[in-house]
């Protein structure tokens, strides 16, 4: 059952965001895109914050969209925290319940045992600019959590807490999300922070959502760029045409792109073909390589990222790969930015996605 | 480190300072200091110093009451005529307070187009009273706290009475406990200056309430008075005015008018 059925069309002068998805009861769906795509306009938009909102929400059946704000039963921890910076810890934590009719005795004492439970480290009578960034984020977490919503909405919850603390509090996050009994939104520019987690990811791109799907669903087909780079995934995009001996060519605009023929589609021509290529099966090469790869590209090196005992490695050519090698073979290649390098990939290993793809989610 | 200020700018500061310290200087130089028991034990001061205390106070907390809505509407409504209506609230400053005063009158006076039914039907007469003098010094001070208030808001993330909203605030109690508190240093400053104007109103309430001693006679109106008769005695009221508010002044415009 859909427990928060979002359908929502924003339109701010020239901008429009669109966003129609469903969260289940006991589901943690993240809106992951880049800065500047509309994900907080949506989640706002959800609260009521956002005037300008057209379209249907609801709950449980219950259409909410015309409630105001104060009325719907929605937690949200802000973006930076948004805290109240003249109240105490505590206060800011009392403040649903006061604002909702609770005594301020009552509300309090329920502010007192959330914030226990979420930063117990926290001194309930620090102000806001006495806490670290860190700090501040659960109270506004233990916030959200203080007024007993229904939906629990977290937006960009890590985004302003530095590195250090970020593990720790991303385990916090994800204990508070699989306590909670309803709906939950988070909202990310971090694949990392969707991947671990939600349960499902609506993609959102410049105001329009590209892809919904599980974490595995969207690194196993990525639809775009941006979602492919996301998990790690190098994306073509082009028309295939048959070549001789069984094979495809995938002329992107980067340049053309041999492939094995889907054994599925008849040999001729398929416009707006998708080819995704794992980075590991992408080899790279000090001199031009000789034998069986069909795919070979000169190129330059970008930008080399140590995962661990992995290098990933993005290369400037035609056209633009990202490669993950061993960090040993990375060293002994001598493989940093500005190396020219060869780089190839059997013509078996692209996965291509043949099935029509509405242009407007491209 | 600081820097070293030019020589062009220390003289030109130093003059600047003197034009308004040598006055007050003068005050205390030329002050007849044998007669300042007399002065201060005289039911005249004394009384025009109370007065002069609750009709300031009493224009400030008025002030304060409709001022802050006022702004708040200012800065946030959208309604036509709002530029307009900002235009009226704040041209007190700028007008002349013996316009003030003649514009009340023709307003709130006996014969004055709201002030005659106040007088026929209401029963209650404006001119020459203490509440006339506070409505005076009203008229003439509030937009101080008008214009301070409406920068604070309009300087207010917005955020914070978003999020107070979206926890379940009313919009009358995120005003009270959001908006109000964290624009508190600025109205707070806004009332200092609104105060200080008040206590040094002169025009306006001498033309719409008059000079009655221990009803409309405030500060500045017995100064004024005590100088046809009593110059020497006029030079130490001024210097009880002036004491006070610099008193207050220092104490507390410069925090809340964000000086340290």
């Amino acid at each position: 059952m859909m427990a928060l059925a979002v359908d929502l069309a924003v339109t701010r002068g020239d901008r429009s965001i669109e966003a129609d998805f469903d969260v289940a009861a006991d589901e943690t769906v993240a809106i992951l895109g880049p800065n500047g795509a509309g994900k907080t306009t949506i989640v706002e938009g959800v609260a009521g914050l956002v005037p300008e909102t057209r379209g249907e929400l609801s709950l449980d059946g219950d259409r909410i969209d015309g409630l105001a704000p104060d009325r719907r039963p929605i937690g949200i921890a802000f973006q930076d925290g948004v805290l109240f910076p003249h109240l105490s810890a505590l206060e800011n934590v009392a403040f649903p319940g006061r604002a909702r009719g609770a005594r301020p005795r009552a509300a309090r004492a329920h502010a007192r045992d959330v914030l226990a439970r979420v930063a117990p480290a926290v001194n309930p009578g620090a102000k806001p600019a006495e806490l670290s960034g860190g700090a501040r984020q659960r109270v506004a977490l233990a916030r959200a959590l203080a007024g007993d919503p229904r939906v629990l909405i977290l937006d960009e919850p890590l985004s302003s807490v530095d590195v250090s603390a970020r593990a720790e509090l991303r385990t916090l996050l994800r204990r508070t999300l699989d306590a909670f009994d309803g709906p939950r939104l988070l909202v990310t520019h971090d694949p990392i922070e969707a991947m671990t987690l939600a349960d499902r990811i609506v993609v959102l791109e410049d105001g329009r959502i590209t892809q919904i799907g599980t974490p595995g669903e969207i690194r196993a087909a990525p639809r775009t760029r941006y979602a492919a780079d996301l998990v790690g995934l190098n994306l073509f995009r082009g028309t295939l045409v048959p070549i001789a001996g069984g094979a495809g060519e995938l002329r992107t605009p980067d340049g053309p792109i041999t492939v094995a023929w889907p054994g599925d589609v008849r040999p001729a021509p398929v416009d707006d073909v998708l080819a995704t290529l794992a980075p590991a099966d992408v080899a790279l090469h000090a001199e031009r390589p000789e034998g069986s790869p069909r795919n070979v590209v000169r190129g330059v090196v970008e930008e080399v990222a140590i995962l661990g005992d992995r290098a990933r490695v993005r290369l400037h050519g035609a056209p633009a790969l990202v490669a993950e090698i061993t960090t040993g073979s990375a060293e002994r290649m001598g493989i940093v930015a500005g190396t020219e390098v060869w780089a190839s990939f059997k013509a078996v290993e692209l996965r291509l996605m043949v099935e029509p793809i509405a242009a407007d989610t491209l | 480190m600081r820097s070293r200020l030019p020589l062009p700018v220390v003289a030109l500061a130093a003059l600047g300072a003197l034009f308004v310290v040598l006055p007050v200087l003068a005050l205390f130089v030329r002050a007849p200091w044998g007669q300042l028991g007399d002065t201060l034990s005289g039911v005249g001061a004394s009384t025009a110093l109370r007065l002069s205390l609750e009709v300031s106070l009493g224009a400030t907390a008025i002030s304060l009451l409709v001022g802050v809505p006022l702004a708040w509407v200012l800065a946030r409504g959208a309604f036509p005529g709002r530029a307009v209506l900002r235009a009226l609230v704040v041209l007190p400053i700028v007008l002349p307070p013996v316009v003030g005063g003649i514009a009340l009158l023709v307003a709130l006076g006996r014969g004055g187009i709201v002030g005659r039914w106040l007088y026929d039907v209401v029963g209650v007469q404006l001119t020459f009273t203490t509440a006339g003098a506070v409505i005076a010094t009203t008229f003439v001070s509030m937009p101080l706290v008008v214009l301070a208030t409406e920068s604070g808001l309009r300087g207010l993330d917005e955020r914070y009475e978003r999020a107070a909203a979206a926890m379940g605030g009313s919009s009358w109690y995120v005003f009270r406990r959001v908006t109000l508190p964290m624009i508190g240093p600025q109205v707070a400053a806004g009332a200092v200056l609104t105060w200080a104007r008040a206590l040094g109103e002169f025009g306006a309430t001498i033309t719409f309430a008059g000079n009655l001693a221990g009803r409309t006679q405030t500060m500045p109106l017995a100064v004024y008075e005590a100088r046809q008769v009593d110059p020497g005695g006029a030079i130490l009221l001024s210097l009880i005015l002036v004491v006070l508010s610099v008193a207050v002044l220092v104490t507390l415009g410069g925090r809340l008018l964000g000086v340290r």
